[in-house]
């Protein structure tokens, strides 16, 4: 592992020389929210960000996306227009790496999704230190530091940056930018452990995880399930922000010319009445309730039988969205019998 | 008085350096568009088509010129318009030691302020294809 560190009177420079390596894209506020975007100057990257609105699948799962186009006569034709785009995407927090790491895991294992892995190997991952505000609760969910799915990763040190060289690309990187860099000292390290250690300490929401699988399958009858879907609007806005929620519904869009058409994916939530209706009319999770539930017994319970680990990364996106106060950190601590006294 | 027929954009923030190579390239017997940063000259290109760009790099943002480059080139309009960079960043900017031949400025020729006139408009004719003499005598 190479550890360098930049100084951020020169991360403009080094942001520019990026360019060699696809087009730069970074938080930007929009009407006082964040959002990643291509940048069109480097004044309009905000690297002190909280949370975008969306998280970062939406470069590699788009929202809608075409995965095949047909015509008579020449059957099918896989669009792959965009998909080798090049991107580097600078200044990304640890939960949204810790995000990515996850769905690399349903995306690029068993059932590999070519469309996922292409953009994956072609957009560049520049993870960047950030302060948990009052809904993080990434170090409960062991997401608030990431040892790999970036090429390079920023530490603040004050005036400079701790850069840790996660991959061949972000050596790369470094090299190309010529004598940018430099090496670490003594002080740097200290600096880095003390901030380490402050960050650690700065966290004012947490959960306990442990256990957390037993407890849903303990709760599995719980009355909760039933209030919950008393409040929940099965609007889907927490599915949608969540960095992880990765259900996705694919049609097929036919010309009414009847000279083809495209097979198109777009983005699905559990909490939609439509989402488990199937052929015949029968709908699996018609109320609410077992809607709601379903997604939190996928996400902390299904999730960690299969993958070893909650797919929730405490990135408090699901906290922001809810238009009726759905606090993941209270449903959790409710079942546990903690009487919750964080953010209302 | 447009001689030549082609059209240059200058993009600086300096007005008397805008002013006084759009003279000498008006003199040379071009048509020049002047914008004083990134922005207003991309909005200008995208009205007037230039027949070729020159750009400096620290306006009103010293990486401004850079990133302005990517926006020419996203523009399909724009994406192969020539574009010449003028600046004095190496000057200006001591440890960025990074040549804009490395492949990351996608530019078609760098020119380090102060620029020579002459050696400026010769290139700046053998690129548009107005001077068959020097398009042969480079290669």
């Amino acid at each position: 592992m190479k550890i360098l560190k930049l100084s951020k009177d020169k991360l403009d420079f080094f942001a520019s020389v990026l360019q060699r390596f696809g087009e730069v894209h970074a938080p930007v506020e929009d009407n006082g929210e964040f959002v990643f975007r291509r940048l069109a100057r480097w004044s309009e990257a905000r690297l002190d960000y909280q949370r975008t609105i969306l998280p970062l699948k939406k470069y590699f799962l788009p929202p809608r996306e075409t995965l095949l186009e047909y015509r008579p006569g020449t059957g099918y034709v896989p669009a792959e227009r965009d998909l080798e785009a090049r991107l580097v995407l600078f200044g990304v927090h640890a939960c949204d790496i810790y995000a990515l790491n996850i769905l690399d895991r349903v995306f690029t294992g068993r059932y590999a999704d070519p469309y996922y892995e292409t953009r994956r190997r072609n957009i560049a991952i520049i993870g960047i230190d950030c302060r948990p505000d009052e809904r993080c609760f990434c170090r409960s969910m062991r997401a608030d530091f990431v040892d790999r799915g970036f090429d390079l990763f920023f530490h603040d040190l004050g005036d400079a940056y701790l850069t840790i060289v996660g991959t061949a690309l972000g050596d790369d990187m470094v090299l190309a930018t010529g004598p940018l860099f430099s090496p670490v000292t003594a002080a740097d390290i200290e600096e880095y452990k003390r901030r380490s250690a402050g960050k650690r300490a700065a966290f004012r929401l947490e959960v306990e995880i442990r256990d957390l699988p037993e407890i849903f399958e303990m709760e599995y009858d719980s009355g909760i399930w039933d209030e919950l879907g008393e409040r929940c609007l099965s609007c889907g806005s927490c599915s949608v922000v969540c960095p992880t929620c990765y259900c996705f519904d694919v049609h097929d869009e036919v010309e009414l010319a009847g000279n083809g058409g495209r097979r198109v994916r777009t983005w699905d939530s559990c909490l939609f009445s439509t989402h488990a209706l199937v052929a015949g009319g029968e709908n699996f999770r018609k109320s609410r309730a077992s809607r709601i539930k379903f997604r939190y017994y996928h996400k902390q319970r299904g999730f960690v039988a299969e993958y070893g680990r909650p797919s929730c990364v405490g990135c408090g996106r699901c906290i922001a969205a809810c238009p009726v106060g759905i606090d993941i950190t209270q449903v959790i601590d409710t079942l546990r019998g903690v009487l919750h006294a964080g953010p209302q | 008085m447009n001689p030549s027929g082609k059209t240059i954009l200058i993009i600086d923030d300096d007005a008397d350096f805008a002013e006084a190579l759009g003279a000498a390239l008006e003199a040379a017997g071009f048509r020049v568009l002047r914008a004083r940063d990134g922005h207003q000259g991309l909005k200008l290109a995208k009205l007037e088509a230039p027949d070729l760009v020159l750009m400096d790099i620290i306006m009103s943002e010293r990486t401004e010129g850079f990133f302005a480059i990517q926006e020419f080139r996203r523009t399909p309009s724009l994406a192969s318009t020539p574009i010449f960079v003028l600046s004095s960043l190496y000057d200006a900017v001591a440890d960025f030691r990074v040549a804009p031949e490395a492949g990351w400025l996608a530019h078609d020729a760098f020119f380090s302020k102060p620029v020579d006139l002459e050696e400026l408009i010769r290139a700046i004719r053998q690129r548009l294809g107005l001077n068959a003499a020097v398009r042969e005598g480079t290669g």
